[in-house]
């Protein structure tokens, strides 16, 4: 088997998307059911139409706003409590049990919840979003803390570093970086579920909010139009991150 | 995660028990009980809906369609992914499609699912069944294309015979990748299980926190989320000391 290059792969992919959406497009437009099936055309036009209206525009706002509001909080949070988790045997024992359950526990369960307590507003959607991230970043720097090399501890401490707090700034979160950049790769993919869960129940404005008010009317072609680029968001987010983290690795 | 630290004391996580529990009584009693519920009121609820036995049939709705999506998606999602990873062309041409859908939060699909599958038992099902069947397939897909060459190739140059080759090398090689395919699945199978329950048919446990939520009864939500809790701690748990089990096998040779 001869090894293909990135070039081939890439080749490959073009014809592969190019083969796919004519095929969608020409069975759509036999089929003829655009509840069904909209054809690529008309679902082009309708992200052409919510562009131009602005309608997409305002809503991708909307949930980019949330998501860095939500990410940044889960982040100060996870940092908070992770550094405590890796420091600290009887923090781990105390805390480590919830944050477990609360990764395994599907965001979309809390939020009925939540928006009860925080009401509909954003502080309750920016909660549903840190409670889907906070868990991946608190492991990760709970995790990268522990693992801090200690030959870089003591070179510290004889250069004068003294003090549990000025050494975790200089020496453990900079050797634990590559790890938490993993933590907040993971923690973004879960941030937009988030996102699109909150905006999504009960039709709370941003991007979510859109699919769902088009979903009820059954216009499946805007449907389309507004769930691409909410993937596209996600992906974009997530890739970013990945390549900080790999030229972390590096360095 | 986070498995180094030995049990130092096995009261920490009782003394912290006793503590959560006992705030949240406090505070669970002195806000109003159609926002909140006490420990006790949950407890109380528990027992309630045992008794009435809607807990139980709503939890067997919830399996049986969380573990016939599941299924589906282990006898789908391997041999899927099989022929993706020996099939190099056909696993990088899909790849970006299962990335993108997979990338893409399950609750905005909900309007598309609606359409396609109404929203009945089999909508359900294919919620729980499809996801889970991306991550197993992509997973198993990488771990047969990850198959290490330097053995591939001693194997080959004993003349070693494909099914040789397959028993020896090829299965042992992706079987730590199949089983992380399976775990992540097992996650995805669990989460969309619950959004089928509240965004599609309300039923099973997802539709008992719908229901807890618009009949203002905190105490019936939060007895459904810990079920819910519960179970996804012990398959996600299973899962993970199976995997760790056949990483420990894989040793140092990954």
């Amino acid at each position: 088997m001869k090894t293909r290059t990135k070039r081939d792969i890439r080749r490959d992919q073009l014809v592969g998307v190019a083969i796919f959406l004519g095929v969608w497009e020409v069975s759509a437009q036999l089929f003829d059911k655009p509840l069904l099936l909209p054809p690529v055309s008309a679902i082009l036009a309708a992200l052409w139409d919510l562009l131009i209206s602005g309608e997409l525009l305002t809503a991708l706002g909307e949930s980019i706003l949330l998501l860095i509001v939500g990410l940044f909080v889960a982040t100060v949070i996870g940092f908070v409590f992770g550094t405590l988790i890796a420091r600290s045997k009887t923090a781990y024992w105390m805390l480590n049990p919830y944050f477990s359950a609360l990764f395994v526990t599907p965001t979309i369960a809390l939020v009925p919840l939540v928006l009860v307590w925080f009401g509909f507003g954003f502080t309750g959607r920016v909660l549903v979003v840190v409670l889907a991230a906070v868990v991946p970043i608190l492991f990760s720097v709970a995790s990268g803390l522990r693992d801090a090399p200690g030959d870089l501890i003591d070179v510290a401490r004889s250069f004068g570093v003294k003090g549990e707090i000025p050494l975790l700034f200089t020496v453990r979160l900079r050797a634990a970086l590559p790890v938490l950049m993993a933590g907040l790769r993971l923690a973004a993919g879960r941030a937009v579920v988030g996102m699109a869960v909150a905006e999504t129940y009960l039709r709370l404005g941003g991007i979510g909010g859109l699919i769902k008010s088009y979903g009820a009317v059954f216009q499946t072609d805007y449907v389309f139009a507004a769930i691409l680029p909410l993937s596209l968001l996600g992906i974009t987010l997530v890739t970013i991150i990945a390549r900080i983290e790999r030229r972390l690795h590096w360095a | 995660m986070l498995d180094r630290l030995k049990r130092p004391s096995s009261y920490l996580p009782i003394l912290s028990l006793i503590l959560v529990l006992g705030g949240w009584e406090i505070v669970g009693r002195s806000i109003n009980p159609l926002l909140f519920a006490p420990p006790s009121a949950v407890v109380g609820m528990f027992g309630e809906l045992m008794a009435t036995g809607e807990l139980q049939a709503a939890a067997t709705i919830t399996m049986q369609a969380l573990f016939l999506g599941y299924a589906l998606a282990v006898i789908v999602g391997i041999p899927f992914g099989i022929l993706m990873g020996a099939v190099p062309r056909f696993g990088d041409i899909l790849q970006p499609y299962l990335y993108a859908i997979f990338s893409t939060p399950r609750v905005v699909v909900v309007p598309l699912i609606i359409v396609w599958f109404g929203i009945g038992f089999g909508a359900r099902l294919f919620l729980v069944f499809f996801w889970s069947a991306i991550a197993i397939s992509v997973n198993t897909a990488q771990g047969v294309r990850h198959a290490r060459p330097d053995l591939v190739e001693v194997a080959r140059s004993f003349q070693a015979s494909r099914v040789q080759l397959a028993r020896h090398v090829l299965i042992p090689g992706a079987t730590p990748f199949v089983v992380a395919g399976l775990r992540i699945g097992a996650e995805r199978a669990i989460v969309g299980v619950i959004i089928g329950e509240m965004f599609l048919q309300i039923v099973g446990l997802g539709g008992i926190i719908t229901t807890g939520s618009s009949e203002l009864i905190p105490a019936k939500m939060l007895c459904a989320v810990m079920v819910i809790a519960v179970l996804g701690t012990i398959i996600v748990t299973a899962l993970d000391l199976v995997e760790k089990r056949l990483q420990s096998w894989r040793g140092e040779a990954a």
